[in-house]
């Protein structure tokens, strides 16, 4: 309704599509067998990036921006007894070929909206993978240092962080990395994050931040979202804007997005991109535990079917199904029979159909 | 609100995080004297405590059951790290070190080692970081025994003083890396309950760095 096309990508996939150095998925998550030229393949472990192969591969000629969804289940392979399932279902969006504020604020509006429809309460927090880049880029380290200075900024682990800047010479940088895990909060952190600007480049970035932040104050996500820069995700491939969504009842993120500017340049002709994906079993938990999905289907019907109108009964049901009524076809040729299944799994309203329609409520004490 | 909800482990880690925690002014009565309950307010209600074992500790942080833990750092290495590591807190602290026969030179020989260790994940982490071809062998207890009983040629595990080490004629060969208590903090949790979580890690952080004022003095 939004001008985004579904799509589909295949659930087996060669192993290369995810093994691309600097966005690779971790090789042991990966659920891998051969296919019979003995190609490594893999069970579809995630779905921006063979959208992103297929975008660059087939999409060059559309006009942009080309906006997609998908809904489909992806593969992990996540370690024995821990409660996290090794097939989970996922939603997602990605706004491909567009570029800067509008694109970036439909796809934080979008998520937003997707999560106000389902849970209600979240608290959405956006970030922006430029800041950790530029101050690390000025510094003389290796790539095994920065990978460090990442996860240790990820995990917030502020006395580990200190050891590893201990050695390193440039003051202003040290500083501001080690302000980084504790940049976070409401509209106040774009000031003190000002002070710790290496170039004009960031300097812009935060400005822009700004005012994206200033756009959103504006809608009801006002309270709901917090400013993090020292937001730094474990995908790579990020290079703006980064988002993700937390909400009382679950432990992790329910939502993970960002802004991937050079991804689809890896497998061909680049072109910037936005997206997001949703974890559709913890927002389907959450909603259940509350008491909401399947019970929010007001009125069930259940329909007996007089012998010989079959056909009469079922066009009477694709009529009521047509005007969004739940009902269900009775395989029983006795009423009582039909009246004790409804029982049994909670419909409350019985339909005959005969030589006429006659519709009832059936009470709770009919068993 | 919720209250905030903390998994101690337990044990020294548990007695030590009392104590911090009534440097704090928070009231830890009826966590000193649980008698069968499983889940023990603390302070006046704004946070209640649960008690487990160190793994388990991580489990629950991770899957977000409980909003904080108190948990050691070699469990932490051990069983990854996908929560928030705020604050250390200075006590429980002993170091992870690769031990060997006094009397044996560990590196020498092209033969690959063989290293027993509680640990497995710290030890081989820590052999690649050499880029050493070793073989882990995982042993649940009295680490010390492997080399003696010619089961490895070394071992991975906590040092303390050393003193069982010697004991059985061990050494440490080198220290591996310095472990002490953590507070780590579920990702969703610090996200919504920034501003308690703060302040009560502001609060434990003064405390800890009044103590080790005091006992530098």
């Amino acid at each position: 309704m939004r001008g985004y096309n579904e799509v589909l990508t295949p659930g087996v996939e060669y192993y290369d599509v995810f093994g691309i150095p600097g966005v690779s998925i971790p090789q042991q998550e990966m659920y891998k067998t051969t296919d019979n030229n003995g190609r490594l393949i893999v069970f579809r472990p995630d779905s921006t990036l063979p959208i992103a192969r297929m975008a660059s591969a087939r999409l060059q000629n559309f006009q942009k921006p080309v906006r997609l969804f998908y809904r489909q289940n992806v593969y992990r392979n996540t370690p024995d007894h821990t409660g996290v399932s090794n097939e989970a279902a996922q939603m997602g969006i990605e706004i491909l070929g567009a570029q800067g504020l509008r694109a970036d604020l439909e796809a934080i509006m979008l998520a937003a909206d997707t999560l106000t429809k389902t849970i209600g309460d979240f608290r959405l927090e956006i970030g922006n993978a430029v800041f950790f880049q530029n101050l690390v880029g000025k510094l003389q380290i290796s790539e095994e240092r920065r990978e460090q200075l990442r996860t240790t900024i990820e995990s917030k682990n502020y006395a580990a962080l200190s050891g590893l800047l201990e050695n390193i010479q440039d003051q202003k940088i040290v500083e501001a990395i080690r302000k980084l895990p504790r940049l976070f909060g409401g509209e106040e952190i774009f000031k003190e994050a000002e002070r710790y600007c290496p170039d004009g480049d960031t300097a812009d970035m935060l400005l822009y931040m700004k005012t994206l932040y200033r756009h959103l104050s504006e809608t009801a996500l006002k309270d709901r979202i917090i400013v993090d820069l020292g937001l730094v995700q474990r995908n790579d491939y990020y290079t703006g804007i980064i988002f993700s969504a937390y909400t009382q009842e679950y432990g992790a993120a329910v939502l993970n997005g960002g802004r991937y500017d050079t991804l689809l340049g890896k497998f061909g002709d680049s072109m910037p991109a936005i997206g997001f994906s949703v974890d559709t079993d913890a927002l389907t938990a959450i909603v259940r535990r509350r008491g909401g999905g399947e019970s929010r289907i007001r009125k069930k019907t259940i329909v007996h079917i007089m012998p010989g109108y079959e056909i009469k009964a079922h066009r009477v049901m694709d009529e009521m199904v047509g005007k969004g009524r739940y009902c269900e076809a009775s395989v029983f040729d006795a009423v009582d029979k039909t009246r004790r299944y409804a029982s049994v799994v909670g419909i409350h309203r019985l339909m005959v159909v005969g030589e006429s329609v006659t519709e009832m409520e059936l009470g709770d004490d009919e068993t | 609100m919720k209250p905030l909800r903390i998994a101690l482990t337990k044990g020294r880690l548990e007695k030590k995080t009392v104590e911090l925690f009534e440097e704090i002014g928070l009231d830890c009565s009826i966590l000193k004297d649980k008698g069968r309950r499983l889940i023990l307010p603390v302070g006046n209600g704004e946070m209640e405590a649960v008690l487990a074992k160190a793994a388990d500790v991580i489990t629950y942080i991770e899957r977000g059951v409980c909003d904080m833990g108190v948990v050691g750092k070699d469990t932490i290495m051990e069983n990854g790290s996908r929560f928030y590591e705020i604050l250390d807190l200075k006590f429980g602290k002993c170091k992870f070190a690769l031990a060997a026969p006094r009397d044996m030179d560990f590196y020498a020989g092209y033969h690959s080692k063989k290293i027993a260790s509680k640990y497995p994940g710290v030890a081989k982490r820590f052999f690649e970081s050499k880029a050493m071809d070793v073989e882990i062998i995982k042993i649940e207890g009295s680490v010390e025994l492997a080399p003696l009983l010619g089961l490895a040629d070394g071992i991975v595990d906590i040092v303390e003083t050393g003193s069982t080490l010697r004991e059985n004629g061990l050494a440490v060969i080198e220290d591996i890396t310095d472990i002490s208590a953590r507070l780590i903090v579920n990702s969703a949790s610090l996200k919504l309950r920034k501003p308690e979580i703060e302040a009560l890690a502001g609060k434990l952080e003064a405390a800890i760095v009044n103590k080790e004022k005091e006992i530098k003095k």
